[in-house]
């Protein structure tokens, strides 16, 4: 399994820079998501280091190998697609074949390793089937199946499981993590699904309009956002971001109620709470108010979303079902246990 | 009620009007097919008579007994041409379409452009240097200058195939990529098996114009065996302008084969229609 290291790489189409200069290195071994909004670049970086997309300036090191140039079969990538990719027209033992076929592996040795692998993802009974014959969950199969037969130094998987329903989802994301264990094989993954990233990550990468705002492992991701971008991607429901101030007696709302926490000099910051860091507050501790607009009960826990006074709006997340109705005044009490401060410039300041 | 008997009336009215265009459509067809059994007499006959009494099968035989006009020679002269020109049609095009319609790569949209330009050039325009640069070859009176350039592809059907390439995924040929293979073999392995159906509609569109053929034999070819039935019939036509049973019996034959094809393949023609947008 080889690492992949990323130098200075950068994407232009025309005039649009689409990757913006990204400097990783993904261990071997590691797996590592791509994360971030749509057009961000995730799947076009992704593409870049199958050797998919031309790599415009900067350099791409697969297994310590410069493979810039490299054309995607000499890379030693392999990679899972969306829709899955499988050839309509040839039956799943075909579609696992293929490369073997093209790379010149003696005919019973591709037979074997078909078996082989076909048995591992409990495919078998596919193996004469055509991609058309096969539910979206045994063709994303079929399509993983493909990609391991290749024993490749690194996997790529472009949303893999986006097309899938919500069970199923959930079943190929741990069979994937399954994958990942027993292979320990170098994987990048590319998803929008903040649950797939925290669930599957060793790091995160998040990426933003063709940068990289953060690499971090999930807890730091989540707990120690890089800038307010981070913050406010991370994390569902969104982390609440207040506008503060660093006074002398500490963090202060505009309300004037001092929180307390970190000193300044009147300086104006964000404080970032996370949903569940706001609590509902008996009256005489109350430090901001807000009318409920919605309520979701989602049965082990309840989501309010609220506007206070100054039109900020809030979430917050309560265990169990929350006894507020939607039009009801709520006073909240703010845990700073966790909260993050950013600066003007929107970049977190360091915390303690 | 009221709305629903005129809804019948429309209906009516709308049928009565499509079988009487279709009518003047079909009438001339009508004529050659009941005037190539009939004698030259009873062409003329006035009244004019709707069906021949009686049916005069022997026609058929006697005209492909004609030493003037050998029809069975011709008729392979144009499955030769037609199905020749139909094959490196589909090749030759959908290689260019593969280029134009899956990959990327620098000036692609202006040698498209100008590929498509190709289409609004008349035949004739270009027809005399090409003549003559056949001619210097010497390869006139052969068919090589009626089938060599459809080894080059033909812009209407390169426009017309593209259309169905850009359909076809592109993570398949990415994934093709990835297992090794050029792209040649992307082309001829994973993405011609997902637009067979638009290949067969270039064949056959190919087939009927190249059946249809008339001004570029006409000119090239010499000798009156090597003639396709388009212009062998002409020829025919323009020596023995009396005989108009004979005539009619093979404008019938050279027709027939393409009529058969289309009641066949009629689907196929109006999804090729409906594609290019000439429906």
């Amino acid at each position: 399994m080889g690492a992949v290291r990323l130098s200075g790489v950068r994407k232009l189409y025309g005039a649009v820079e689409v990757i913006k200069g990204v400097d990783l290195t993904v261990e071997a071994g590691e797996l590592v998501v791509f994360v971030g909004p749509s057009g961000c670049g995730k799947s076009t970086l992704l593409r870049m280091i199958a050797g998919l997309e031309d790599v415009d300036y900067g350099r791409v090191e697969i297994a310590g190998r410069d493979v810039t140039e490299a054309p995607p079969a000499r890379r030693g990538v392999a990679m899972v697609f969306q829709n899955y990719a499988l050839y309509p027209h040839m039956t799943a033992f075909d579609n696992l074949a293929y490369g073997l076929r093209r790379a010149g592996v003696p005919r019973d040795e591709v037979t074997r390793s078909v078996r082989e692998t076909a048995a591992m993802l409990q495919i078998t009974e596919l193996l004469a089937r055509k991609p058309g014959a096969m539910s979206g969950g045994q063709r994303q199969r079929v399509a993983i199946g493909r990609a391991i037969i290749r024993k490749p130094e690194v996997f790529l998987f472009d949303e893999p499981l986006s097309n899938l329903d919500a069970a199923l989802r959930v079943e190929m994301r741990s069979q994937i993590a399954r994958l990942h264990h027993d292979l320990q094989a170098t994987m990048i993954f590319v998803t929008h699904d903040q649950v797939e990233a925290m669930t599957l990550a060793d790091r995160i990468v998040v990426l933003n309009a063709g940068r990289v705002e953060q690499i971090g492992t999930p807890r730091e991701v989540y707990h120690a956002p890089a800038n307010l971008f981070v913050a406010g991607f991370i994390g569902s429901p969104a982390m609440n971001l207040l506008p503060a101030t660093l006074g002398p007696a500490g963090v202060t709302l505009p309300s004037g109620i001092v929180l307390g926490g970190r000193r300044g000099a009147g300086e104006p910051v964000t404080l970032g709470l996370r949903p569940d860091r706001l609590l509902l507050a008996e009256e005489n501790e109350t430090q901001l108010t807000g009318l409920a607009t919605l309520v979701e009960h989602l049965g082990d826990e309840s989501i309010l979303h609220l506007v206070a006074g100054d039109g900020q709006k809030l979430t917050v997340k309560l265990r169990g079902d929350a006894p507020v109705r939607i039009g009801e005044t709520v006073g909240l009490r703010l845990d700073l246990g966790g909260a993050c401060l950013f600066g003007a410039d929107g970049r977190a300041l360091p915390q303690g | 009620m009221k709305t629903q008997r005129r809804g019948w009336m429309g209906m009516l009215g709308y049928h009565a009007l499509m079988l009487a265009i279709s009518a003047i459509f079909l009438l001339p067809f009508y004529w050659m097919a009941i005037s190539a059994f009939k004698t030259n007499a009873e062409i003329f006959s006035n009244p004019v008579t709707w069906f021949p009494d009686p049916i005069r099968w022997d026609n058929v035989t006697a005209l492909l007994a004609r030493d003037d006009f050998p029809v069975v020679r011709q008729f392979f002269n144009s499955v030769f041409y037609a199905g020749t020109v139909a094959v490196l049609v589909v090749l030759s095009c959908s290689l260019a379409a593969y280029a134009f319609g899956c990959l990327r790569w620098r000036g692609r949209d202006l040698v498209f452009g100008l590929t498509v330009c190709a289409l609004l050039m008349p035949t004739i325009v270009t027809f005399l240097p090409i003549y003559i640069a056949w001619s210097r070859l010497g390869l006139t009176g052969t068919y090589w200058p009626l089938i060599t350039p459809f080894l080059f592809g033909d812009a209407f059907f390169i426009f017309m195939l593209r259309q169905f390439f850009m359909g076809v995924p592109r993570e398949l040929m990415d994934a093709a990529r990835l297992d090794g293979a050029s792209e040649f073999r992307i082309w001829w392995q994973i993405v011609l098996p997902q637009v067979r159906t638009a290949l067969v509609i270039v064949g056959l569109f190919a087939l009927v114009y190249t059946w249809n053929e008339f001004f570029l034999p006409l000119v090239y070819l010499r000798e009156r065996e090597d003639l396709p039935l388009s212009v062998g019939l002409f020829t025919f036509q323009s020596q023995r302008a009396a005989e108009w049973a004979a005539s009619m019996m093979g404008a019938l034959l050279t027709a027939l084969p393409m009529v058969l094809l289309f009641l066949f393949t009629q689907r196929l023609f109006q999804r090729g229609l409906s594609t290019t947008g000439l429906k």
